[in-house]
């Protein structure tokens, strides 16, 4: 977090991780789709030549002034690949909160697992852990065959009893929704 | 009273007062090295101040570029066993050119510039400005304002109404 009263600004972080190809990407892609530019600035992609993120995207929001404060969202993506360890580190330095995009398809489940073990130990290395910090999970790609059920992906993923969110990011369904909700997250849990 | 950029866990805080010197430093900046845009941002990207030229310029972009390109390289320092982090990068364009240095710990510094201006005058006034900056963060104190007195229970009640107006689709 990040107090700027010369411009009586406060600027969050917020992180969208998770194994790769889970739709992280594609959730700051409806963000900045389906909000008004007034809002949101421009989406910054840092792509491979195959269209996989390579380092991160960005995209900042900014909401109208809260008892003076003008209170700004920068929302990022890390590369999901387990090579891209050092690009997760780097983003995750300064965290506000975390939304732990899980693909819900069962063939995934292994690689969600991976990427949450990942998550906590870097999150450890900043001096936080996921027991208290605010995140939450979106389980995305509800719109596949092959799910796990949301009570089995609750009862392997969420053992800290995160707030989660059900989406289908790639038809915008519920993104809007797990932005609210892990801003509110955020919000809720700033401890000055 | 507390430090003016205190830095407890993620979290920084600056006061007014150094706003406002970090400004002055930036005028003098400018007219010593007619840069077009000087940009001053946090080391995780969040834009502080700037001076010249941001037409058309996303700053909260640039800024966040700016911050991770700096933390890639300071990596890639620590990889060929340099400590701490490079001081500065230079990029070198074919009519701009981009330098940024680190300032402290928690600030990088971003000279935008057009290639006429020697890269020697950016050099020495940087580094100037730098050793100003540090100054300033390091010995002013900060205002006697805390953020709690903004981030309280109300505070959280009215950003979720404004969050629920400012994300309707």
């Amino acid at each position: 977090m990040f107090i700027n009263y010369g411009l009586q600004e406060i600027n969050l972080k917020i992180v969208f991780y998770g194994p790769g190809l889970g739709g992280k990407t594609t959730n700051l892609e409806h963000i900045y789709k389906q909000l008004d530019p007034t809002v949101r600035g421009d989406l910054i992609t840092l792509k491979t030549k195959e269209e996989r993120t390579l380092y991160f995207d960005f995209l900042q929001l900014e909401l109208g002034r809260v008892k003076g404060l003008k209170p700004r969202f920068n929302l990022y993506t890390v590369p999901g690949q387990v090579y891209y360890d050092y690009s997760r580190k780097i983003i995750l330095k300064g965290v506000d909160g975390v939304v732990f995009v899980a693909d819900s398809q069962k063939s995934r489940m292994g690689d969600n697992l991976d990427s949450l073990l990942d998550l906590e130990k870097n999150l450890i290395e900043l001096g936080h852990s996921l027991e208290d910090f605010p995140w939450i999970i979106q389980y995305n790609k509800r719109d596949l065959p092959n799910l796990e059920s949301i009570e089995m992906l609750q009862s392997k993923l969420n053992f800290f009893g995160a707030p989660y969110t059900e989406a289908a990011a790639v038809n915008g369904i519920g993104v809007i929704e797990t932005l609210k909700k892990s801003i509110t997250e955020v919000i809720s849990k700033v401890n000055v | 009273m507390e430090s003016s950029n205190k830095r407890n866990g993620a979290q920084l805080i600056l006061s007014e007062d150094i706003y406002n010197g970090i400004a002055k430093i930036l005028d003098e900046l400018s007219a010593n090295t007619r840069a077009e845009t000087i940009v001053f941002c946090e080391s995780n990207g969040y834009p502080v101040t700037y001076k010249g030229n941001v037409k058309n310029l996303d700053l909260p972009a640039i800024s966040s570029l700016a911050a991770n390109n700096f933390s890639a390289t300071a990596q890639m320092a620590s990889m060929i066993g340099e400590k701490g982090s490079f001081k500065f990068l230079f990029h070198e364009g074919k009519d701009k050119n981009i330098y940024l240095s680190n300032v402290g710990f928690s600030f990088v510094l971003m000279v935008i510039f057009d290639v006429s201006v020697a890269l020697g005058i950016i050099r020495i006034y940087t580094k100037k400005s730098i050793n100003d900056l540090v100054d300033l963060l390091k010995t002013a104190e900060e205002e006697d304002k805390q953020s709690k007195e903004f981030l309280d229970l109300e505070f959280k009640t009215l950003l979720g109404e404004e969050l629920n107006r400012s994300l309707k689709i």
